[in-house]
């Protein structure tokens, strides 16, 4: 799944998107100030998403790093798109281009582990503890990994998008390329399914 | 309560059981140096290609099929204009009749009924194609002329013929429509006998003075002589009106005159099947006239 090359109007909670097309012409001029800018604002939400939808740290971070990587290499017709000053500059919102780009990567990751032979990603190496170690010792916390991870890609993806991230049934179908109402049905079967998971699990009171 | 009874695809709400559970889900830190990996990578990354240029590419297939209909228009135009179509036998049609089929009016010519030849009758269009291309100097080319001319008059013949025969028909059809006399099965015999006879006399006339003529042109070949177009073909009508008529035909425009041919061919195909105004004389004088017309005429 490809993210569309077009930037999303959609912004990252908390993030003033004001002065997205300036700093995407400095992408575009290759200052790497701008692309610290960029990561120091939206790489830690990005990750937060990518990694409760893979459910893998190591993986999580390579997802953002791509899709970093590739606003970079686009920054030149995202800034071409909207000059700065112009009516479209405004309109601008490169939060939202990244969360679409690591959304559709992380559901592309999923699909391509499930392919693989023993359902295991080849991985770099990577000084970043693994994400078990992570969560060890939190049986807790596991056992709501094990929830999230046993629903299909895309009601995962979903439910990580509406109630992590808090954003608009709208604003998550754009990040996941679908229209509004079939997003709506898989967000309610996402959501049924993994009450019918926990209920399973017999925490349900 | 974690669990919506009523709505299990609702909203999860945060202070439910699940929504607790959900909430412990905690996320990792991003690992130490990773806004330096990002940008090194950025650093050591190839320059991207140059965008696609989608819309150029439709803009130019856009123009190659604006060139090609333009082009294909121009040359069918100027065929059309040096009459290039017709010699290779494609109808022409004219403006007028282009724009009445468009508007749904019929003009004068098209009003005319198509000629139902028989089968076994020549079309004459389809052989007349008597077409001599520099002069005749030899007895080979010569009988080649004189070949393609039998051609075009045994067409002319069989319609000619036809149209006789159909006009035989077409009086005796009125004359039993308006209640009149017909000839019976003898008379109708005899009546297409002595027309036929007096066809057979006129062709041998024709004959005779075509052999006549060809002997002429002959013997010029043999002297050595060259025939042109004009010795061949029928000489044309010197008196004042058909040079008039040859005249202002010359000055009319192309249009004009392709129209004014095309009606001319339609009014003699038309003179078959329409009503007959004025029946040939021999027919009229074989037919039995019960009725005291004082004109002579057919009802």
């Amino acid at each position: 799944m490809n993210a569309k090359s077009d930037p999303s109007t959609i912004a990252l909670p908390g993030i003033c998107p004001a002065d997205d097309a300036a700093l995407a012409a400095r992408l575009a001029a290759g200052e790497a100030s701008a692309l610290r800018e960029v990561i120091a604002r939206h790489a830690a939400a990005l990750h937060r998403l990518a990694y409760r939808i893979t459910g893998d740290a190591a993986e999580s971070e390579d997802i953002v790093q791509e899709a970093i990587l590739r606003l970079w290499d686009r920054a030149a017709q995202i800034a071409a798109r909207h000059p700065v000053g112009s009516l479209a500059a405004p309109n601008l919102r490169l939060g939202g281009w990244l969360q679409r780009v690591v959304t559709n990567l992380a559901i592309d990751r999923l699909r391509r582990t499930r392919r693989l032979p023993g359902g295991e990603v080849p991985d770099r190496a990577d000084d970043t503890p693994p994400a078990d170690h992570l969560i060890e010792g939190n049986e807790r916390d596991a056992a709501t990994r094990a929830l999230i991870a046993a629903l299909p890609d895309r009601q995962r993806a979903a439910i990580v998008l509406t109630y992590y991230e808090e954003l608009p049934n709208a604003e998550a179908a754009a990040a996941m390329n679908m229209n509004i109402k079939g997003f709506e049905s898989l967000l309610y079967r996402g959501r049924a399914a993994l009450r019918q998971a926990w209920t399973a699990q017999g925490d349900a009171p | 309560m974690s669990v919506n009874e009523h709505d299990p695809g609702g909203p999860i709400v945060r202070a439910s059981s699940l929504g607790r559970a959900l909430d412990a889900y905690g996320v990792p830190s991003l690992s130490a140096g990773f806004a330096n990996r990002v940008v090194a990578s950025a650093e050591a990354r190839p320059a991207p290609l140059p965008p696609l240029r989608r819309t150029r590419r439709r803009w130019r297939l856009g123009r190659t099929f604006a060139i090609g209909v333009v082009s294909f228009g121009a040359l069918a135009t100027a065929a059309t204009a040096t009459g290039l179509l017709q010699q290779f036998d494609i109808p022409v049609p004219s403006a007028e009749t282009v724009w009445a089929r468009i508007a749904g009016e019929a003009p004068a010519a098209a009003n005319a009924p198509v000629p139902a030849l028989a089968s076994g009758a020549t079309e004459p269009t389809a052989v007349a194609k008597v077409a001599i291309v520099g002069p005749i100097d030899t007895p080979e080319e010569l009988r080649e002329a004189f070949r393609r001319i039998d051609e075009v008059r045994k067409g002319r013949l069989a319609v000619r013929n036809e149209r006789i025969g159909q006009r035989i028909d077409s009086a005796i059809e009125r004359r039993r429509t308006a209640g009149l006399p017909v000839p019976t099965a003898e008379q109708e015999t005899a009546l297409r006998e002595r027309i036929a006879a007096a066809e057979a006399r006129r062709q041998d006339v024709a004959e005779a003075r075509i052999a006549a003529r060809r002997e002429a042109l002959q013997r010029k070949i043999d002297n050595g002589q060259a025939l042109t177009r004009e010795d061949i073909g029928q000489p044309w009508r010197e008196d004042a009106r058909s040079l008039r008529r040859r005249e202002a035909l010359r000055r009319l425009p192309p249009e004009e005159r392709r129209a004014w041919r095309e009606a001319y061919r339609a009014r003699n195909g038309a003179a078959i099947a329409a009503p007959v105004p004025a029946p040939p004389a021999a027919v009229l004088e074989a037919l039995p006239d019960p009725s005291p017309d004082p004109n002579g005429r057919l009802p």
